[in-house]
């Protein structure tokens, strides 16, 4: 490469004209090709931009990226051409993160509630008075029961210091948002084969069923898994067939989109593995070793779920069910993907469920270009730990969803409001329920609203947001780029371990969380005597850092933390080869992945002591640890007998059906005929509640018109444009109508992210008024062009609660859509409390304990019933 | 490619001991993430109601057999360039020995005439006001990311493609990657007609968003309204 320093003289010597160009610019001739990144420089001043390693944050792909810094401010975020999962490209939203650091509108300094709650006055208020007044309510809470102080947190990226937070202080209620998230695909994996998700190898496979994600857009893990999508289709051949009820952007690129009536995947993928096991093509081989059930016993299960049961429920022709069955087959290797589609649903563990078993009986598990466990790794906490707290929580372990590991995060306002638990200081962290739950401010917005409710609400936050819009005290948090934070996320075949490190101080007065923390803790327990100081004893956050990082083994012989300071990523596999973007060793080919891991043979060191049960488990102080399969002693698969659970018998303990199966959702099994099921998506540059204030992404998406088919758009009268209403059980909206042919025709789809009433001038488009809270104008908002900020549909959608998984389900609202009236104004918005009460009473009759469960299950008449279930607390936090 | 008739003495396409960067844009390759779009605006410091390169998308086909196109758009940078033509005060210029066409903003008297000249709609005026540049009020485009080519990395587009259906290179050297994916697949450009001899090729572009010269970017209802807020409040 060339040397050459260019000055600002030789720029402009370059620049004037061709001739003088060519005799002053550096010599461009290089037998390689331009290198892909790492370094950036001012377009302007030609002048190098400083580069600092961190980790993406904007949402939780967690890509590997660098921020360069100019004149003490981000200008450019990049992917860390180091790392292994992102190799060195950052999607549209990662390219604009740094405007959550100078969003104008970011709350730079404490701030207390003056008015009424959500009247918008505050008053500015020191650090000391702030963390005096929210210890002095958290030391009333705690005499009176350490559990009526509640923490909820959206995205909690801490590396465990918010449970820390909790368990110093003896509290168990810690709820989180994955039930609106994607807890039932979670619950549908995990006691099959171990882990919450599938790596599924894109870039080396053959075939793709891509059953309701919308992986090119969002989803996990999109930067990362996309890469290797284009380059299995490209490079490699293979074909991407999607299920989906929209033409998203994946659906789009796919070989084949399969429009499926909402909610049926399951029992489309159930009767593709019926096409499969009846015309033979599974892998009996694999089943018969690899899981808890039999070749027969599978062909037996899957006799009735033919391809013309699934043709009608489901829309998707036999013909096409049995083609796609044969060519899944077929093609090896072959991998499946899956995520909102079949999980968001009333019974979306059971849909999650029966896709899974495609990769499972074909044998496509932890092959290369298959189906495989996800690689992780992880970091020991600083000592020593707080005990936690002594009694369970309602709100965290809702004994009726006994198998919802992941809570039911959504339902807690009803609970509250019902008094199931009660509450004295609720924390809010990264979380914006009053916009992204179901019933959003007509069920969030009542309950923070409610002083009796919840008498004091903590916002940690660094902008105000509709939920912290409504607290009594913000405690201003750092974004991404101001924070250290330990970092690992399974987005690609190898495991990483990365770090979020600060490219600047913390603006303003902010504070970064692990430290506003320590400081309340400090505030609680100055003197230590309350045993609550010991567990916060670091002297800043890099301090905590080399606590989780500096005894890692392999990484501490690299440096510990300082390498990864220096790195952002360890450990490094290779070098990003410019020709192909692919990573390559040091002889200069793609570096190869680890498969089979669950084919590991166990040591003699980890067999002594171990013992083999009948069925070949092997165990080792009473913890299963191997599977003896002909004659060899592996690792098998992390459940609790080392082998994929094709039957869960948990699940039949609570009378729900062990084996794959499908329940149609009985509401939609009536439905009229003008009736539609509205299904909520996300678009490529938002995520679900952050993204709306990033100037960037929202002149590229800023109004979200509801997709009508234009079939049904023919029927109903209305163009593009026109303004529609959409009435549920629960309320009503009046929005634009977006006709398509890219949408099922009973189905209409409204984007979330956008619609705000808060979280700044820019999200909500008040851009007239001035920042409030500290922050530095942006000249460029002035160029802001559009005044369309769409309309959030939240309020309309109902809670749903999978009995097992505990998910919200999203795509199970029933509406009538019609063309809008002499009275109806764009953006009217409508939900109401009791009706969501009402929608609340009905979930729960589908719960273990609840009229429903039985005659949804008459396959488990057998079962004893709820009363011969001992009650037991609900899973913990994975 | 020498073979080629040359039609200005500007063209560097083939010449000898110079290099002609290009882009191949392999919209199989495509998932239309916009991340190519925000990582120039970053780059530039780009104002809001103008780009430098975008990602127009069209949805065609009838239920339920229906695709989803992206069809990447950027300054060409011609061999044969209409707005170097166009400008009457030498503000625009090739350079030589890359083929990157530039603009001199100091020169720019913004009268428009390249904006104009342009085939692709690729130039635009920028507005007065920016978030930490100086340059306002004149033409501003693609420079192919000279800055960084010239210190021998890719454009930030390129950098960012999460598909990797954004390859840059040169296509004077026949070991490149760009010469190689433009040798051995099918490529088209747009608007050939026009014989501005366009350097960004296209493997896989549909027809629908490519053929009929201007007509083929014309936008879907939805963008209409969206041109139409546009129109109402955006003052450069």
């Amino acid at each position: 490469m060339s040397d050459t320093k260019f000055t600002r003289r030789t720029f402009l010597k370059v620049s004037a004209g061709t001739t003088a160009a060519a005799a002053a610019a550096p010599r461009l001739l290089q037998a390689m090709e331009n290198e892909l990144g790492g370094k950036d420089v001012n377009p302007v001043t030609l002048a190098e931009r400083k580069a600092i390693p961190i980790n993406c944050h904007v949402c939780n792909i967690q890509d590997g990226a660098i921020a360069f810094v100019e004149n003490g401010r981000v200008v450019k975020l990049e992917g860390n051409p180091e790392h292994v999962s992102t190799r060195g490209r950052l999607c549209a939203k990662g390219n604009s993160g740094m405007w959550y650091s100078y969003d104008p509108d970011r709350i730079l300094y404490p701030l207390k509630r003056v008015g009424a709650r959500g009247e918008g006055k505050w008053k500015r208020i020191t650090w000391d008075e702030a963390l005096a007044e929210v210890a002095k309510k958290l030391d009333a809470a705690l005499k009176e029961d350490p559990n009526t102080i509640m923490m909820k947190y959206g995205r909690n990226r801490t590396g465990g210091t918010l449970d820390r937070f909790m368990k110093t202080l003896g509290s168990a209620t810690v709820v989180n948002h994955t039930s609106v998230c994607e807890s039932s695909k979670k619950i549908g994996m995990e006691p099959t084969w171990g882990p919450d998700i599938e790596t599924p190898d894109f870039a080396n496979t053959k075939y793709v069923l891509n059953i309701g994600s919308n992986i090119l857009e969002a989803a996990y893990f999109h930067n990362p898994l996309s890469q290797r999508i284009t380059e299995g289709r490209v490079d490699n051949q293979m074909k991407i067939v999607t299920f989906d009820v929209r033409l998203s952007n994946t659906a789009g690129f796919s070989d084949e989109w399969i429009p499926v009536f909402p909610g049926t995947d399951g029992a489309v993928a159930l009767a593709l593995g019926h096409v499969i096991l009846r015309e033979d093509l599974q892998d009996s081989e694999f089943i018969n070793t690899w899981t808890n059930v039999t070749v027969d016993e599978l062909k037996a299960h899957y006799k009735d779920f033919t391809p013309e049961w699934a043709a009608k429920i489901s829309g998707v022709p036999a013909a096409t069910i049995e083609r796609i069955a044969r060519e899944f087959a077929l093609a090896k290797p072959a991998t499946l993907f899956t995520y909102r589609g079949p999980a968001k649903h009333l019974y979306g563990s059971y849909n999650e469920k029966a896709c899974m078993m495609l990769p499972i009986m074909t044998g496509n598990i932890e092959t290369r270009g298959g189906y495989c466990l996800p690689r992780g790794m992880g970091w020991p906490q600083p000592g020593p730990t707080p005990p936690g707290a002594k009694h369970a929580s309602y709100l965290s372990t809702p004994p009726d969803y006994p198998l919802a590991g992941h809570k039911v995060s959504h339902l807690v306002p009803f609970w509250i409001a019902e008094g199931k638990q009660k509450i004295n200081v609720y924390f809010t962290y990264q979380d914006n329920a009053v916009y992204t739950n179901p019933g959003a401010q007509a069920v969030w917005g009542k309950l923070f609203r409610d002083e009796k409710l919840l008498p004091y609400i903590v916002s940690m936050s660094s902008h105000m947001g509709e939920e912290t819009a409504l607290a009594d005290i913000i405690l201003p948090d750092c974004p991404y780029l101001e924070r250290w934070e330990p970092e690992s996320m399974p987005n690609s075949l190898w495991p990483w371990l990365g770090i979020r490190q600060p490219v600047h101080a913390s603006l303003g007065e902010s504070r970064e969380n692990r430290i506003l923390l320590r400081d309340l803790v400090h505030k609680l327990d100055p003197d230590g005597k309350r045993g609550m100081k010991q567990y916060w004893n670091f002297k800043d956050a890099e301090d905590y850092m080399r606590q989780h990082f500096d005894n890692v083994p392999g990484l501490k012989e690299a440096g510990g933390l300082d390498f990864l300071k220096k790195h952002g990523v360890w450990p490094i596999y290779g070098k990003l080869d410019p020709k192909t973007g692919k990573v390559t060793d040091k002889t200069g080919r793609e570096i190869k992945a680890e498969y089979g891991l669950h084919k590991k043979e166990l040591g003699t060191a980890d067999m002594a002591g171990a013992v083999v049960d009948k069925s070949g488990v092997i165990s080792k102080n009473g913890k299963a640890i191997g599977i003896k399969r002909n004659g060899r002693n592996y690792a098998g698969f992390p459940t609790g007998n080392r082998l994929i659970n094709v039957r869960v018998d948990e699940w039949a303990q609570y009378g729900f059906n062990p084996m794959p199966t499908f329940k149609r959702i009985p509401w939609h099994e009536t439905m009229k005929e003008d009736e539609m099921i509205l299904t909520t998506f996300k678009l490529n540059v938002h995520k679900q509640s952050r993204t709306a204030a990033v100037k960037w992404l929202a002149e590229i998406a800023h109004s979200n018109p509801a997709w009508i088919n234009a079939q049904t758009a023919k029927r109903l009268g209305v163009k593009t444009g026109d303004l529609v209403r959409v009435e549920s059980k629960v309320g009503h909206l009046v929005t634009k109508a977006y006709v398509t042919e890219g949408i099922q025709p009973k189905v209409i789809a409204i984007a979330t992210a956008f619609g705000h009433w808060e979280y700044g001038r820019l999200a909500s488009l008040r851009l007239k008024d001035k920042p409030a809270f500290g922050g530095q104008e942006d000249p460029d908002l002035n160029n802001v062009w559009w005044d369309d900020k769409g309309v959030h549909p939240n309020a309309i959608i109902p809670v749903v609660a999978d009995p097992i998984g505990g998910s919200q389900g999203w795509m199970d609202t029933v509406v009538k859509v019609t063309r809008a009236g002499p009275n109806d104004k764009y953006g009217d918005i409508q939900g109401n409390w009791e009706k969501h009460v009402e929608a609340y009473k009905e979930t729960m009759r589908y719960a273990y304990t609840g009229d429903m469960h039985r005659k949804m299950h008459p396959e488990m008449a057998s079962w004893a019933g709820p009363a011969s279930v001992k009650p037991k607390s609900g899973g913990g936090g994975h | 490619m020498s073979e080629e008739l040359r039609t200005s003495p500007i063209e560097t396409r083939g010449l000898a001991g110079k290099k002609r960067y290009a882009m191949v844009v392999d919209t199989r390759r495509c998932i239309g993430c916009m991340a190519c779009q925000v990582a120039c605006k970053a780059e530039y410091d780009t104002p809001l109601g103008v780009n430098r390169t975008w990602v127009p998308y069209k949805v065609v086909g009838t239920y339920p057999n229906v695709k989803k196109h992206f069809l990447p758009r950027l300054c060409n940078h011609c061999d044969d360039p209409p707005c170097v033509r166009a400008c009457p005060v030498e503000a625009t210029y090739k350079v030589e020995d890359g083929g990157f066409v530039l603009q001199r903003y100091e020169r720019c008297i913004g009268c428009r005439s390249c904006m104009a000249a342009c085939p692709y709609n690729a130039r635009f005026m920028l507005p007065a006001h920016r978030t930490y540049t100086a340059i306002t009020s004149v033409v501003d485009k693609c420079t192919f990311c000279f800055h960084r080519v010239t210190q021998g990395l890719v454009p930030a587009c390129v950098q960012t493609c999460i598909g990797r259906s954004r390859v840059f290179g040169d296509i004077n050297d026949p070991t490149s990657e760009v010469s190689y994916l433009v040798a051995t697949n099918a490529t088209q450009v747009l608007r050939p007609e026009q014989g501005t001899k366009p350097h960004v090729f296209y493997i896989a572009g549909d027809r629908s968003q490519m053929e009929f010269g201007r007509d083929a970017y014309q936008r879907r209802e939805v963008m209409d309204q969206e041109r139409r807020m546009f129109e109402r409040n955006f003052k450069a």
